[in-house]
């Protein structure tokens, strides 16, 4: 067996020395919520962390997080201490940049280790799938753009996702992969919308016998129970402590804000959004009333509450009840076969049932489904005619997040090279899968990706040459969200029956 | 075979596998137990393009992840932002693009000189208009006329970092790809290591820095020349003399290479026999060339207005030592006037020896021996002198033997030559001889680990002596970044020492050249110097009296180290022609 050539640590370095040439690139305003955050945990007590509000970007990550950019800001100080004044809103001197761009760059050590876990855990029959499906996540441009573009620490996060998940398959290190999940989870509680799935499968594969329902394994539940208890204690336990439970909800639930966020996350809202637009024009032959002052809202791109024309108003009930009723159905699955690529698999149609039909997603929440995903894409072919819409509109629908004329290219070329690299490579090396294909499945996937090089072209070139730069914005954001919307859902079907006949 | 009559062609064959195999040379290291491993990182990365990959994927790959280095180095900052009043490049680029789009043809050469003049040849100028028109479709302010100087405006930036990417991806890109295929394909080189070769070259740390980071437009210069090569080596002359002519119509470095065109052409018109017509035709087509590119200047220069303007501008110096006087108002008058001001700009002989710090012999003397002393013609002469000795062996060589494959050698010594004994030579020149050095290394054996460390020697060398330079841009970190990068790709010092260490190929073909042991020393000294010269320039201030100390060293290390690539191209093109005196001697004997 020869070794796999480029290796995860080479790639690392190359795709570092880019990632330092993009130091002066585009950044959003999450690199002064980070910088701001490096500012309140350094300069103020604990118990002030969650009531401080100078700036607009309070904190609103769980206290792990919080904890950590402590961490960092004891390294900042040597770096430049004028930014971790509370006060110096927008503050950015080059060794700001430097610094933060950095700590981003070498947390993401975390994911490589991950990754080389994850390499190495495979048995060696697979070995070559393992470090193809290694490599297009460390060069993933959804981090690219995500982390190293627009400013964000999900490299490391994600780091800690994938060694939680390693190490659920084995049947000794499962209890690692409670505690590493439960880490993530005070890190960042975006996670919570995989949580069921890890909750069956901890206690199916771990606190009950798998072969039995019937005969629980006491001294595991308590190992495991001690152990989350604990996490979760040192996390919130203080503030628990000092009455703060209510403020720190309120910080990380902040459910005052609308159905779709900002930039049209490409979910069934984008898709209902969509509709809904179509049919305003329409409404009058057809006798439907229309709600006129809703007209000004979703074009905006505001974030804020999005009301509908025509089609009814969604509440926070039916996003939650339509999340929680398609986790579900993947976890019985996961419940008659607690194994780990099941787990997978359940983590997969998790993440894409919160990402399809929850409340005020993110577009950037796309890799809670594509990281997962890429881990099993390569199993055989049939996962990866799954994978394949995904992979184009997932980080199509990144686009938006940069906007400006200098990153253009570099978040076209970028993920179009991976695209190109990663898919040719999947395709040449996936296995033939032990039951037939769905025809279907193929013909659409490729259709669809065809159909996305007009839309860029037009999205990024056309639509200004007919409209200019003011008029119909929308447009272009719409169309985009939509088309990537289409993927997602088409792959997420694709991929249940996957799932469902595996 | 009856068959074959002269209607009949067979379809010519591939060159088959078992004709490369072997010549992949030395890019797989024997590990061992039957194992084998990358010879480097760069083979590595296209590890898996080894065999059954089409070109069709392998080259848009490369040159798009190329293309993103170039774009992310151009992100950061160019020469002279936010230096008033004279800026830098950058602004001496855009404001051609200014003047060239709002002025008539006949006050290009004469708008303003002080303030960034046009002193580039014709083609540069015709390349401003264009790009200033198609620029001012996106936004005329960043050209007006006068009022958009010292423009910084961040969408400017990146029209400009776009022009250069763009000209480079329609001149210099494909002029190597072109050239590189049929280079291989004549040396019998694998497509595989071809590939690995291409990487290196684009990457090239020197060029992209300039271009993208210091801003300029070298690449289509050197663009041109190589596609001059290319048509050379594809045995059509008369296109090698038009590219050849426009390269030397965009920037005038490109003279560098011209006595070995020159020593070539008339070469294969005169070896193995005369050939009267080919000289001919060669003579027609340079000439006409030219004419073609000087016609809308001269014919602007001809209008009425342009007369009556022409009289009344300052008579370029060529002009005055005319020794006949002519009508003023005459069209003669004012073709000769734009031409010699064109000539006079172009060629600025009342500059002094040397600008700046530059890593070249005249600037190494002067550090020890005050060249002011002396006149400013002798020294012209005195660097005349120098240039031409350099420069006569290679072109002699060239000329007897004017075979295409040891042009490359060729190229590189006499513009060696020309870097270190001319007169007025820029730091950013180092770009010329490193590009045909460069190139050595797709040719056969051009990855071995001799080849590779000299090339890999003389770029890193090349990159470093630009650093002043480039501090001066703010571009340490791209300087860094992209020259410790390719290093790594090609494994050599700083990031590794394996290069000068024994190890076991799995081709014993003989291919695997280990570096001499005297190459050895010469390399790790330079390393040694070059790193620890960073330490003190980080961290040592320079003594007060001498200021600078640290570039005054650069230059004296550097110009050392250009001397002996000079002496390794020069030896490398002795050997070369050596080889094939000898193989044309058995030749004759295998006829006898």
């Amino acid at each position: 067996m020869a070794e796999l050539y480029p290796s995860l640590a080479q790639c690392a370095i190359v795709a570092t020395a880019f990632k330092i040439l993009l130091f002066p690139a585009y950044k959003s305003t999450d690199f002064e919520v980070h910088r701001n955050w490096l500012a309140i945990t350094h300069s103020l007590p604990v118990k002030q962390w969650y009531y401080e509000k100078t700036s607009e970007w309070t904190l609103d990550y769980p206290p792990f997080f919080a904890a950590f950019e402590w961490v960092l800001s004891q390294l900042a100080q040597y770096a430049d201490p004028a930014m971790l004044v509370v006060k110096n809103l927008e503050y950015d001197s080059w060794q700001t940049i430097y610094f933060q761009r950095a700590t981003v760059i070498a947390t993401e050590l975390v994911l490589l280790y991950a990754l080389n876990k994850f390499v190495n855990s495979v048995p060696q029959s697979s070995k070559h799938l393992a470090h193809a499906a290694s490599l297009s996540i460390l060069l993933s441009p959804g981090l690219l753009i995500i982390d190293h573009i627009h400013f964000q620490y999900n490299g490391f996060l994600y780091g800690i996702l994938i060694l939680s998940i390693v190490w659920a398959r084995r049947q000794s290190t499962i209890l690692y992969s409670g505690i590493a999940f439960a880490v993530l989870l005070c890190l960042k509680h975006i996670y919570l919308y995989l949580s069921l799935a890890y909750f069956v499968f901890l206690l199916r594969a771990y606190c009950l016998d798998p072969k039995s329902v019937f005969r629980p394994r006491i001294w595991n539940t308590i190992k495991l129970g001690v152990s989350v208890v604990t996490i979760f204690g040192l996390a919130f336990g203080p503030f628990a402590a000092w009455g703060q439970l209510f403020q720190l909800k309120e910080r990380l639930f902040p459910f005052s804000r609308g159905l779709c966020h900002a930039y049209w996350a490409p979910n069934v809202w984008a898709m209902y959004s969509f509709m809904d637009r179509i049919l305003i024009p329409l409404a009058p032959r057809l006798g439907i009333p229309v709600n006129y002052e809703a007209l000004s809202s979703v074009t905006r791109g505001l974030v804020g509450d999005t009301s509908f024309a025509v089609l009814p108003e969604i509440s926070k009930e039916y996003t939650f009840g339509l999340t929680l009723l398609f986790q579900l159905l993947p976890l019985i699955k996961l419940w008659r076969n607690p194994y780990p690529n099941t787990f997978i698999g359940a983590l997969t149609l998790c993440g894409y049932a919160s990402f399809l039909f929850g409340w005020h997603v993110h577009e950037k929440a796309v890799l809670l489904i594509i990281i997962p995903f890429s881990l099993i894409a390569l199993k055989d072919r049939r996962y990866f005619s799954a994978f394949r819409p995904l992979a184009v509109a997932g980080h199509v629908s990144l686009f938006p997040l940069l906007f400006t004329a200098a990153e253009f290219p570099l978040k076209t070329v970028y993920t179009l090279f991976w695209l190109i690299l990663f898919l040719f490579v999947f395709d040449r090396i996936a296995p033939v899968p032990e039951r037939p294909r769905i025809f279907l499945v193929d013909r659409f996937s490729l259709l669809y990706i065809t159909v996305s090089i007009p839309l860029i072209v037009y999205c990024s070139l056309i639509h200004q040459l007919i409209f200019g730069l003011e008029r119909y914005q929308f447009l272009p954001l719409m169309f985009t969200s939509s088309y990537s919307a289409l993927g997602v859902v088409g792959s997420w079907v694709g991929f249940m029956v996957v799932y469902f006949t595996a | 075979m009856a068959s074959s009559t002269a209607s009949y062609r067979p379809r010519k064959k591939r060159k088959s596998a078992a004709l490369f195999a072997g010549s992949n040379n030395s890019l797989i290291v024997d590990a061992g137990e039957g194992k084998s491993t990358p010879a480097f990182p760069l083979v590595s990365f296209l590890w898996g393009a080894r065999a059954g990959v089409s070109q069709w994927l392998v080259l848009p790959l490369t040159l798009m992840a190329v293309g993103l280095f170039r774009w992310a180095v151009s992100l950061w900052g160019y020469s002279g932002f936010q230096v008033p009043p004279m800026h830098g490049d950058f602004e001496a680029q855009r404001h051609w693009m200014e003047i060239t789009i709002h002025l008539p043809i006949y006050k290009w050469y004469t708008y303003d000189l002080q303030y960034w003049g046009l002193d580039y040849p014709p083609l540069t100028a015709y390349h401003s208009w264009l790009l200033g028109k198609i620029g001012s479709v996106f936004d005329p302010t960043w050209f007006a006329l006068d009022g958009s100087r010292g423009l910084e405006d961040p969408l400017l930036k990146v029209f400009m970092r776009a022009t250069v990417i763009v000209s480079e991806y329609l001149v210099y890109i494909p002029a190597i790809v072109t050239f590189l295929r049929r280079y291989t394909r004549m040396q019998a080189v694998p497509v595989w290591s071809a590939s690995i070769a291409l990487s290196a070259i684009l990457l090239q740390p020197a060029t992209l820095l300039i271009d993208h980071g210091h801003f300029q437009f070298n690449t289509v210069m050197l663009g041109l020349f190589v596609a001059s090569l290319d048509a050379i080596m594809a045995g059509r002359m008369l296109w090698a003399c038009i590219f050849f002519v426009g390269a030397l119509g965009f920037k005038q470095m490109a003279l560098y290479y011209a006595p070995v065109m020159f020593a070539f052409l008339l070469g294969v018109c005169f070896i193995p026999r005369f050939r009267p017509i080919r000289l001919v035709c060669i003579s027609l087509v340079t000439i006409a060339t030219f004419a073609v590119l000087l016609l809308p200047l001269l014919l602007g220069a001809t209008g009425l207005e342009a007369r009556r303007n022409i009289t009344s501008t300052v008579e370029p110096p060529l002009l005055q030592v005319l020794p006949f006087a002519l009508d003023k108002t005459s069209s003669l008058y004012a073709t000769l006037f734009q031409i010699t001001q064109i000539i006079h700009r172009i060629f600025p002989f009342s500059r002094g020896l040397f600008e700046d710090k530059v890593a070249n012999a005249w600037c190494a003397i002067h550090t020890f021996y005050k060249l002011h002393i002396f006149e400013s013609d002798f020294l012209k002469r005195l660097s005349l002198g120098a240039t031409l000795a350099s420069i006569s062996i290679p072109c002699g060589i060239i000329f007897r033997h004017p075979r295409a494959s040891i042009l490359l050698p060729a190229f590189a010594t006499v513009a060696w030559g020309f870097f270190l004994f001319s007169f007025q030579v820029h730091e950013k020149s180092v770009l010329l001889p490193l590009l045909p050095m460069t190139l050595l290394i797709a040719g056969d054996g051009g990855l071995n680990k001799d080849t590779r460390s000299w090339v890999g020697w003389a770029n890193m060398l090349g990159s470093w002596t630009l650093y002043p330079l480039l501090k001066r841009d703010g571009l340490q970190v791209p300087y860094f970044v992209m020259t410790i990068l390719w290093a790594y790709l090609l494994g050599l010092p700083p990031t590794s020492w394996q290069i000068y260490q024994h190890q076991k190929f799995s081709d014993e073909t003989g291919t695997a050249a280990e570096p001499h042991l005297i190459t050895k020393l010469i390399h790790t000294a330079f390393y040694l110097a070059m790193l620890a010269w960073h330490v003190l320039e980080a961290f040592v201030l320079p003594p007060p009296e001498k200021p600078d100390l640290w570039v005054v060293i650069n230059v004296l290390i550097g110009a050392g180290g250009f001397g002996i690539s000079y002496l390794w191209c020069l030896w490398r093109l002795i050997v070369q022609s050596q080889r094939m005196d000898t193989r044309k001697e058995e030749d004759r004997k295998k006829i006898q």
